[in-house]
Parts: structure tokens; sequence; C-alpha cells
């Protein structure tokens, strides 16, 4: 056999190769209830310290049904990404964690997920058994798409009250001017008056979320997230970037805040160390400072509300972070009544009490009477307070836009603050989503 | 691009021109073509496919659900006029031109000292491998914890470092991934000049040394002209090795400040894994298959490399 033969051969084999891969990679997408496991619920959960409470859920669901319900848990970081890449095909999960807003928009505009407006006629609790400043967080042109599970997460000024003292300031800023006096105090007294992971991006993010509330009410985000883009360049947004000016020019955050990070214990260190004073954090700020550093956690944090602005258009009691996670039902599910099913442990007493034990805070009616058995009855009480009584509650802007939207925001909100780009910079970038 | 780098950089072994096959001997028992049917069909499955599909991306609109969009050039349109693209690409060039000037004249200094007999010199060259041994990742993380501004070394040498915020300019950023860089490869390139430099015969050296050459004019008359060959493979990697930069951008700078370290590998991903949109990240992609075949080939003409000899010819 000579060279040639061999050549040729080997060349139609490869290209048979290809084809038939190329062929099967055009398989996927769509798939019906039929070709889904039998007696099998796959529920996909993103993967941390609060899967013990789901497996014992799951468990509990499997001892009485006999569609068994499977955990499936995707390693955190990864968790959107392999998300967005199975939920188009057969593997999709029938029911899946998800941050409710943004973070489901696109499935359900590819109308891959179950509006859950049946399952709540059948049974009401589905949706009154829950703070409805944190359910409306899932419902998408009028329809429910999801069910809180976990818990909230309010983004909150922690201070710590030594270096407060020391400065000379006795309670936290309730109001914007406030907040100004005790940037000069926490200066004169040598210290960085606001802790802030710049670096990560996201905590500079929760400044804008609660300024622009403030100044404009909840209205303009909103009006923006359908789609008027000229609300960015109102006068209120122009206001709200000129507070934001104002504190950054007046050295609230120091001059290194780039370089600084929250997901590696930088900002957290600053305050609890006492070289800043103030931290603007998500709830997750306690069990962080508790488990690095308890006594400080325990007898130094303090917290409050964001403060009021004077003049602003918004309610001083409104919040902003992430209302509370989610499960959602995806349309091709074999079983959608088990899932409803499923979906009625979320505002059981059983699981209140667990997610509490593990520091967590579900918002659910009857969370209120499990409070004394947090592991701060305090803390616990105040954050819960907090979102009862919030008007509006507003979804942290990088979820309430589909994922495409983050990194501009993102990338926007670091060079304001760092003053790569003016207010005309920051209103060209949001405009441009 | 890995594949093309290997087969470039599996040159030097094989340098001695292979006989022609035509010489008259008979070609029996000798490989054909079908020996090299399993590299072809690795090669075909995990380079050239996906390269295709990748093609095929690039002129769709796709997030991941459903099926892709044709959209034409819409892709291309939007990179072309995307600032962040451009200046992508020249950060890429800056890493790759930085890499190579900081990175070589040190390795091959250290490469020639560690080919020698001096004493203590195998426990100090296994000390400076162990860079080596870590994963970028690793390494990313330790620099980043170590470069903290108020807790790290900055916080401790405030008269060098100032306020510390190494990482939130832009100059300090390149600064520091140019240098972490350096600190994670140039053991890598140590190893292949101290092998290169081993490689050169004494003779050579004992001639220079009756002629009454030093130290340093045998450094620079023999020795370098002599890793003329090794220098160019190690500088082809290390082009190919900037290009492509990216553990070390994610996780110590995220591409920042704003897009100041937003080179094109780590935009490709952004683009595509980030933003959730694949066909302008297939596109950037394809742009840095070009850009990297360009600078190959650009490297290769003007080194000469293609129509190299030996060294050693004539001796």
């Amino acid at each position: 056999m000579n060279n040639r033969t061999w050549m040729s051969r080997s060349l139609a084999g490869t290209a048979v190769l290809m084809l038939g891969l190329t062929l099967a990679g055009c398989g996927g997408g769509g798939g019906d209830a039929s070709s889904r496991p039998e007696n099998e619920l796959h529920l996909a959960v993103y993967g941390d310290a609060s899967n013990k409470v789901e497996q014992a859920m799951v468990d509990k669901f499997n001892q009485t049904s006999d569609v068994k319900v499977v955990l499936d848990t995707i390693p955190g970081a990864d968790y959107q990404t392999k998300l967005q890449t199975i939920i188009d095909t057969d593997s999709a999960p029938d029911i899946f964690f998800n941050w409710g807003g943004g973070s489901i928009a696109n499935f359900v505009k590819a109308d891959l997920l179950m509006p859950l407006d049946d399952l709540i006629e059948e049974d009401p609790q589905l949706k009154d058994a829950f703070l409805p400043s944190v359910f409306d967080t899932a419902v998408i042109d009028d329809k429910s798409y999801g069910i809180p599970m976990r818990g909230t997460q309010p983004v909150m000024l922690f201070n710590n009250s030594d270096v407060l003292k020391q400065a000379g300031i006795d309670a936290p800023p309730a109001t914007w001017d406030d907040l100004l006096d005790d940037v000069e105090k926490l200066k004169a007294a040598g210290v960085t008056p606001i802790a802030l992971g710049g670096a990560d991006q996201w905590p500079t993010q929760m400044w804008f979320q609660y300024v622009f509330d403030r100044v404009a009410g909840e209205g303009l985000f909103q009006s923006a997230l359908d789609g008027d883009t000229d609300v960015w360049d109102s006068e209120e947004s122009r206001e709200a970037l000129g507070k934001l000016r104002e504190l950054i020019d007046a050295g609230a955050f120091g001059t290194n805040f780039d370089s600084v990070k929250f997901t590696d214990g930088g900002s957290p260190t600053l305050l609890s160390s006492g070289r800043a004073g103030f931290e603007l954090m998500g709830s997750w700020a306690y069990a962080t400072h508790l488990d690095a550093n308890p006594e400080f956690a325990e007898n130094v944090l303090g917290y409050s509300e964001f403060p009021a602005i004077e003049g602003g258009k918004g309610d001083p009691a409104n919040l902003a972070g992430n209302t509370n996670n989610f499960y959602s039902i995806t349309k091709n599910t074999r079983y959608p009544e088990e899932a409803g099913e499923f979906l009625k442990l979320m505002y059981s007493d059983e699981f209140v009490q667990e997610q509490i034990a593990i520091g967590n805070l579900p918002t659910t009616t009857n969370t209120e009477e499990f409070l004394d058995e947090a592991s701060n009855p305090e803390y616990a009480k105040y954050q819960f307070d907090l979102v009862k009584d919030a008007p509006h509650f507003q979804l942290s802007w990088d979820q309430a836009y589909p994922p495409e939207a983050t990194v501009t925001i993102h990338t926007a909100v670091a060079q304001f603050f760092s003053g790569q780009i003016d207010e005309d910079g920051f209103i060209k970038a949001m405009q441009s989503l | 691009m890995t594949t093309l780098a290997t087969r470039r950089q599996a040159g030097p072994g094989g340098s001695t021109p292979s006989r022609p096959a035509r010489s008259g001997a008979s070609s029996v028992g000798r490989p054909g073509f079908a020996w090299a049917l399993p590299a072809t069909i690795f090669f075909a499955l995990f380079a050239l496919v996906p390269l295709a599909a990748v093609a095929v991306l690039s002129f769709t609109s796709w997030s991941g659900l459903g099926d892709p969009e044709f959209v034409g050039l819409e892709n291309w349109e939007t990179l072309v006029t995307d600032p962040v693209m451009v200046k992508s690409l020249w950060l890429s060039l800056l890493f790759i031109v930085l890499g190579v000037v900081t990175q070589t004249p040190l390795s091959i200094l250290l490469g020639v000292w560690a080919a020698g007999n001096q004493r203590n010199r195998a426990i100090l060259s296994a000390i400076y491998f162990v860079p080596l041994l870590l994963s970028s990742a690793a390494i990313s993380v330790l620099w980043r914890a170590l470069l903290d501004p108020n807790f790290g070394i900055p916080g401790q040498l405030s008269w060098l470092f100032g306020d510390g915020n190494l990482l939130g300019t832009q100059s300090g950023a390149i600064g520091v991934l140019i240098f972490v860089g350096m600190w994670q490869f140039t053991p890598f390139h140590t190893l292949i000049y101290q092998g290169a430099a081993k490689g050169i015969p004494t003779v050579l050296y004992q001639a220079a040394s009756i002629d009454g050459a030093g130290m340093v004019r045998q450094f620079f008359s023999i020795t370098l002209p002599q890793l003329r060959n090794t220098a160019i493979t190690s500088i082809i990697l290390m082009v190919v090795g900037g290009l492509t930069t990216f553990e070390t951008v994610l996780i110590l700078t995220n591409g920042g400040p704003g897009t100041d370290t937003t080179i094109t590998a780590f935009y490709m991903y952004q683009e595509a894994f980030q933003s959730f949109d694949f066909g302008v990240g297939s596109a950037i992609a394809l742009v840095l298959v070009v850009v990297a075949t360009l600078i190959s080939l650009v490297v290769v003409k003007v080194s000469g490399y293609d129509k190299m000899n030996s060294s050693l010819e004539g001796l």
C-alpha cells in the first residue's frame, strides 16, 4: 500500500469523524418531558455551606414521595456559567437556584421556565407566606417564576464602634450630611473613614444602588431596567452622581481602595483592625467577621441603615442588596406537580428553623417566631425588621440586569470612583446597556 | 495555537535536516503516513474542529441559550469600533515586549551560571525552580495577598510604595503583572538556557583562554552566539505565553483598574463567559489566533529560524 492511498483514506476518515461530531453537537436544545429520567427530579443549587439544609429538605421530601429529588450541588463560582450551559439541554435541572430578576430574565424570554401562578392559585401560601418585597423579585411580566429559599441579604452600613467613639462620633449617621461630618472626624482621627473593597467592584456598586435609590426613588432604576435609558441623564441621576463625587472627593475611601478586596479579607480587616470607621456591606459581613475575629463581631461591630438623603425622593426605609435566592421550575420538567409539592417545604417551620440555625434569615412571615433561636438574635431581629418594613427592596444592580450587563456596570462604577470617567462617562456607559 | 507552538519548539532537537527520502534507499519498513494518523486525528479533533466552530460562531449572536443566530459581520463591526478591543491588542503587545525584555537577560545570566560547576549551584538552582512548580492561579493568589496595600508588603514599606495602590493604577498593575510573570517563568527559560549552555563545547573556551580572552569576552564572543538558537526558541515561547496570559490577569487585576489591564485573552473570556456573548468572544479568539500566527511568522522570518543551521557546524 503506498502513501497516497493512506493519505486519502485517512483524510476521508477524519472528514467523516468531524461530520459525525458536528451532527452530534447539534443534537442538544429543547427536548421534552418524555426524554427526562423517570421518577427523578433534579435540583441544581449553588454549592456552599447552605447545602446541608437543602439536603435535609430533599431527604424529608423523598421519605413520602415516589418521585425522588436528586440534589446537584454546583461549585459556587461556576454556578451561573454552568446553569446557562445546561438549561437549554436534556441535562437541564427540573428545579434550580437563582437570584430572581435579571438572572432568570433570559430564561423567561427563551420560554424555558414554568410560571408558578397556577400552583399559587392552588396553594396561596406559596405566595402569601413570604414577605412581598422579597417575593416580587422573581416576578417577571406579572407572572411569578420563583419561590424564595435560603436567606435575605440586605446591605447595611457596618461600623467599628471603638473607632467611632475615639473620633467623637456618638451614633451612626442618620443623614448624608452626618456621614460627611463623620468622614471629616474620622480623617482627623487618622483613619480611613470608609473601608471599600474596590478591586472586587461589586462593593463599589453598593454605594451607587443606595444613593440612586435615596435621591431618585426606586422608579429611576426600574425605568432604566425597562429600557428607558434616558433616565440616566435625568436631573436626579446627575444629583446622585454629584453626591457620590462629593463623598469620594472628601477622601472618604482613602486613596488605595482600588487595590483592596473584600473577598480576600482586605476591607473587613481594615474595619476590624480599627484602621477604618465604616464599611457598606451585605448582611453576610457579620458572619465574615464572626469567622475571622469573633471577639470583634460580638462586641465592637456596629450596624445601621444607609443614611437618608435630605430632599431625596426615595424612602429612607428602602433597602438594596440580595433580596433572597429563589427556586424556579423549568418548563420541560416531567413532574411539575411534585416539583410544586417540593417548593411548599420552603415555608415550613422546619425549613425556617434549619435556615436560622446555620445563620441564614429566611423571608417567610413565620420567620419572626423563630428569631430567638438565631446565633445572634438581636442582629437577626434587626435585619428581619428592616426587610419586613422596607417599602422597596432593590435587587443589586448587577443581578437585576441580565448577566451580560455585569461587566459594563462593574467597570463603570469602578472607573467613576477612581476618577477615570466623570458623570457623563458613567451616564454613557449605563445608557449602552 | 499550542500545537503550533509545540511543533515549533520541537525544532532545535530535530533541527538536523532530515535526509531526503529519495536518496535511493528502499522505502520498505520506513514510516508511512499511517504513522501520523493518530496525531492527525487528534490535531483535527482538538484543534481544527474547534477552530472551525469558533470561526462559525463569530458570525452569530449566541448567549448559550437556544440556537446561535446568524448576524453576519455584526460582531466584527462591533470589534473594529470597540475601543477596548484596540486597547487590549496594544496591551497584549506591551505585555509581550516587556515580558521578553525582562525575562530574557535574567534567564540567560542565570542559565549560564547554573550550567557551571560552582559550589552550592545545585541547591540554589533547585530553589530558583520552585515557582515553576506552582500553578499560575496559586502564584496569583499568593502575590495578591503579598501586595495588599494595607497589610502586605506595601503597607510595611510605605517609603517605597507610598499609599500602596499598586493594583489600582495602570502603571502599577502592569508592573505587578510583568513582575509576577517574570517571577513565574524565568526559571523555565533559565532551564532551557542551562541545557544549551552545557552543550557548548569546552574546547571553545579553552582556545579562547589560550588567546587571552577574559570571562566577559568569553561570554559575549562564545556563549551568547552559541545560545542564539535557544534564545529564539525561548522568545517564541515567551511571545505565545504573553499573548495567552490569562489567570494572573483574572486573579490579580480582573482586567482593571477599569480596562487598563484588559489584554486580548482576558477580554475574550470576559465577553464569552462573563457577558455570555459567545459571538463576540469567538471573534476575539480568531483575532488572537491571527495575531499569534503573524507574530510567530515574523519572529521566525526576522531571526532566520526557518533556515537555521546547527551552531556547531564546522566543529
